[in-house]
């Protein structure tokens, strides 16, 4: 459509051969046929995105996880986490589905592309056996606000989850976070003690267990804001920080933000042989297993706070650019 | 309990065997009076092969209390008489007893060539011998094949310590002058810690032998001790058949790890004291028993005894005098005093560890003062009705954790504001009870917790869980002690010194026989024995849960580790036979401790589920350079090329090992907080 009205109103979209810009006030992302997902967050000028987010289905095993033998039902589950195939992707534009705008559909398509709202959803095919699906939809609104919904299908005779989400991993180390929600670290079968209120933190702390294991948990969040106030981007000198914020959509999320994926948490027996940290993890989760506590050798973790994968999970966030 | 008429006769090196001594050794009767030691013994390196023999020349286990021997020292906290030996001393360490150097405990030996060591201390910390860390299995597990004495099974073996080529020494070498106000006085030399076989001379003399590394270990030293010139020599064995009694799930150290003081005695001195107040809850009023056991110039003089209100936590001699002489005894060998406290007194318990002094002062012929012994104690009332715990009349709820003794920088020898870090954080999180797992502590940590309201589970050194679980499954086809003979008076003497010392702690209200140890005869005699000594406490032990032969005779608490909530449920479900307490419960591995509610709704559903200790409260790791980044790191078990290892299972605190509080403790302190 043509442009007729204020800029903060409409999202100017670039229907390149392999990706999809969209531009809106102060914000441009891109969408990317090739990565099967959300290539580019640009906020500000500064790029939020190191690799493209996937969903997330595993957590580095925690004591209890390890000694009740979570991993020898439900290790399948950190191989998909690692490794999907995205094997659609729909386009949305103002509500109407259009043909996939990759090359050459795109050709019909000029320079100055207008919407009102764009809505990308990325269909993900797992490497379980059996197979399941995750969709995940992009919808960007004009008012700088990208909404996130993450669907997991459950699908019999699939182990136990540990989590279910999205992983977002930036370019470099966030030098803290601020979020509403509760104190402390807290799962599912840990957070009565935790206090409602506004924490702030700094750097990305990693709970210094032992072993390193899945940690920084923060259940029942409102919002949380990223802060860095570093790039990648060789032009930019800049020393101002400069910030990120995922927002609930109805129900709260559950998040942790650390300098490490699953796999480097994992891959180290001490704190120490953790690899110096150069990025911001993000997982933003709609489902978190429980830390558990009857034992570590043998009990699984109460009933109540599994992750039951036979189960349909859906979930949303939005992801503040304004 | 002194025997003082049957004198063992100088040099004599078999003694014979005496049946009407219970808690001593069948081959080698070597009690002696306190006092009248007019004989020298041998050692002999055999004893660490032998399960009988535990204890020789050692002193009676007595109660803990400090004494003073004029006003002002008293008020200044300052026993002149005691004279601490903690500092550097000389070491030589030996792999195995046939290298260890065999005369260097005699008079004019060089030792000029033993390194320097700091004192107290584990041997391994100081660079000697390798790390280990094990939890089940016994530490020469894939290394040595062993088998106890007395279980009848073809893996016995004489010598299995002494002539094993790794079992090592460490022998240490102390010399002092003795501080004048120690000269010429009957005088002692108390270890307070010491893993885990012990031989001692002074000046080349055979001053006594000592297993039991948690409980102190006391000789008489007087006849050997010499003003200017002394010098200790100690040798200590790594591993000697209290192993089999002593395999804690922890890092697996040797040496002396607590504190070496001589305490010389004034001239009249009170041995033993027991103060037993009775709280009535009918109408709050207090009574006290107190037994003294007195040495020195008994028989002329006089005994004063003063019970005050000490007030708060804190407080100092001065403060909230409410003095009452309750009794003016003559100086006797044993001293019985009754007294009624006037009108109500104030119960001790954990919102308010109210605590009384009782200051014991004895008094010569002329009327001179020769001793004050003060001590602070608290009425309060731990009785069973209708199988359910009550203090002071109300149902009594343990929120509790255990407690292993542990410093990142220096293992079990922790230091005193260390150990001030854990009561302080202990109160922080609503914590009320500890249970010592799985070993005596310090001394110093009784008295913290009597001022701050901790209800101690006061557990025995004992744990023999590598002898009958195997692999997590129950597997008693040996085990020790079991019906062991040859086993039952070290445990007896185990039993008898825990409560001898601690006696008097308020805050004690749960005997436990000791962790994993399985059930049979010696452990129902423990039981039976604290029961008779001290009917006024509960005596508490799980083992019985995997051997329910024993469950009538051993434990007064039905005590498990672990159970799931279902588990709980179903026992006080189907016709309990007594209340419910978790022992240990919430495996604190990692990021743990989810599910906390369960547990805590049980209280609320069943009177006779009363709570438990979390396990628990630090994690067990050591700082260690990086081999990288020579930056310090925490590391645990199999750090250290120790094999086998149960790698990171000793990491399951409430707190790292670097004592900053773990993410879960918020859930604590809710919890605990709400049912307080």
């Amino acid at each position: 459509m043509g442009f007729t009205g204020k800029i903060a109103d409409y999202l100017q979209l670039v229907y390149g051969d392999v990706t999809l810009g969209v531009a809106g006030e102060g914000f441009h992302c891109i969408f990317s046929y090739q990565t099967g997902g959300l290539e580019s967050l640009c906020v500000k000028g500064k790029e939020w995105l190191y690799r493209t987010p996937k969903p997330t289905f595993w957590r580095a095993l925690t004591d209890n996880d390890r000694g009740c033998g979570f991993h020898l039902k439900s290790g399948m589950w950190m191989s998909a986490d690692l490794y999907m195939d995205c094997v659609e992707i729909e386009v949305e534009v103002d509500g109407q589905k259009i043909p996939l705008p990759k090359a050459p559909e795109n050709n019909r398509f000029g320079a100055k592309e207008y919407a009102e709202k764009l809505a990308v959803t990325f269909h993900y095919e797992t490497i379980t056996v059996p197979k399941t699906e995750v969709a995940v939809t992009y919808e960007v609104i004009p008012s700088g606000k990208i909404i996130v919904t993450a669907e997991y299908k459950g699908k019999e005779g699939l182990p136990s989850l540990p989590q279910f989400g999205m992983r977002f991993i930036m370019p470099t180390k966030a030098v803290g976070y601020i979020y509403e929600g509760l104190s402390g670290e807290t799962y599912p079968d840990r957070k009565a003690g935790g206090e409602t209120g506004i924490y702030q933190m700094e750097g990305l702390p990693v709970t210094p267990y032992l072993c390193p294991q899945d940690c920084g948990m923060h259940m029942d969040t409102k919002w949380l804001e990223i802060e860095r106030e570093s790039v990648l981007d060789n032009t930019w000198t800049g020393k101002e920080r400069f910030s990120l914020k995922i927002e609930s959509v109805g129900d709260s999320f559950a998040f942790n933000c650390l300098p490490y994926t699953a796999q480097e948490l994992e891959s180290a027996t001490h704190q120490e042989e953790l690899p110096p940290a150069r990025r911001t993890v993000l997982c933003v989760l709609g489902a978190v297993r429980g830390v558990g506590g009857i034992d570590s050798w043998g009990t699984d973790i109460e009933e109540a706070y599994r992750i039951d994968a036979q189960k349909d999970i859906r979930f949303s966030f939005a992801i503040r650019m304004s | 309990m002194h025997n003082t008429k049957n004198h063992t006769p100088p040099k004599m090196h078999k003694p014979k065997r005496r049946e009407n001594q219970k808690f001593v050794t069948k081959k080698h009767k070597l009690q002696m009076d306190l006092f009248r030691k007019d004989w020298v013994m041998e050692a002999d390196l055999k004893w660490i092969d032998n399960p009988e023999v535990f204890r020789v020349n050692q002193m009676e286990a007595h109660s803990d209390h400090e004494y003073y021997t004029t006003e002002t020292t008293y008020q200044a906290g300052k026993n002149l008489l005691k004279q601490p030996l903690d500092g550097i001393w000389k070491v030589c360490y030996s792999r195995n007893a046939s290298e260890r150097p065999k005369n260097f405990y005699q008079e004019g030996f060089d030792s000029s060539k033993f390194d320097d060591v700091k004192v107290p201390g584990h041997l391994e910390l100081a660079g000697y011998d390798k790390v280990h860390y094990i939890n089940t299995m016994y530490p020469w597990e894939g290394h040595y094949f062993r088998r106890p004495t007395g279980c009848g099974m073809k893996g016995e073996r004489k010598g299995e310590f002494s002539e094993a080529d790794y079992n090592p020494v460490g022998s240490y070498i102390c010399k002092f002058d003795l501080k004048e106000e120690l000269v010429g006085k009957k005088t002692s030399i108390f270890f307070e810690g010491v893993e885990q076989a012990m031989y001692v001379w002074l000046n080349g003399i055979f001053i006594g032998y000592a297993e039991d590394s948690f409980t102190p270990s006391e000789f008489d030293i007087t006849e050997a001790l010499r003003k200017e010139g002394n010098t200790l020599a100690v040798e200590v064995h790594k591993r000697s058949t209290a192993a089999y009694l002593e395999d804690q799930d922890f890092f697996r150290f040797f040496g002396i790890f607590r504190s070496v003081t001589l305490y010389a005695r004034p001239k009249a001195h009170v041995e033993d004291l027991w103060i037993r107040p009775k709280y009535h809850l009918e109408n709050s009023t207090g009574t006290v028993d107190i037994s003294l056991k007195l040495s020195g110039a008994t028989g002329q003089g006089c005994v004063e005894a003063f019970i005050k209100e000490s007030g708060k936590t804190g407080a100092s001699a001065q403060d909230g005098i409410k003095a009452c002489v309750v009794a003016r005894e003559e100086l006797g060998k044993c001293v019985e005093i009754s007294c009624q406290m006037p009108g109500k007194v104030i119960p001790w318990d954990n919102w308010n560890p109210y605590l009384y002094e009782i200051e014991i002062r004895l008094f010569d012929g002329q009327g001179s003062l020769v001793e004050i012994v003060p001590y602070r104690f608290g009425f309060r009332k731990i009785e069973m009705r209708d199988k359910v715990l009550y203090l002071n009349g109300k149902r009594l709820i343990l929120n509790g954790v255990n407690r292993h003794e542990w410093s990142a920088e220096t293992g079990r020898c922790i230091s005193k504001e260390e150990a001030a870090w854990d009561m302080e954080c202990i109160r922080k999180n609503q914590i009320n009870a500890v249970r010592t797992c799985h070993y005596p502590n310090q001394i110093l940590w009784y008295y913290l917790c009597d001022e701050n309201g901790i209800y101690m589970m006061a557990e025995t050194n004992l744990e023999s869980h590598g002898s009958w679980q195997k692999m997590g499954e129950v597997e008693p086809s040996w085990n020790v002690p079991g019906d062991l003979p040859e086993w039952e008076a070290a445990v007896l003497d185990r039993a008898k010194t825990n409560f001898e010392v601690f006696k008097n702690h308020t805050s004690i209200l749960f005997w436990s026989l000791g962790n994993e140890s399985y059930a049979g005869e010696a452990i129902r005699k423990m039981h039976a024995y604290y029961k008779e000594k001290d009917p006024g406490r509960i005596v508490h032990y799980e083992g019985v849960f995997p051997n329910r032969a024993y469950e009538d005779t051993v434990s007064e608490v039905e005590s498990q580790m672990y159970a799931p909530p279902w588990r709980i449920r179903e026992y006080l479900d189907n016709h309990p036979k007594k209340p419910f307490i978790l022992c240990e419960y919430m495996h604190g591995m990692g990021n743990s401790i989810g599910g906390m509610k369960s547990y805590m709704d049980l209280l609320d559903e069943y009177e006779m589920y009363q709570g438990g200790f979390l396990w628990d409260f630090i994690d067990q790791a050591l700082f260690a350079t990086d081999e990288v980044t020579g930056e310090k790191a925490l590391r645990y078990g199999g750090d250290f090329d120790d094999r086998p290892s149960d790698y990171e299972f000793s990491g399951n605190g409430m707190v790292f090992a670097d004592r900053r509080e773990k993410p879960a403790m918020q859930e604590v302190r809710y919890y605990y907080g709400l049912y307080r």
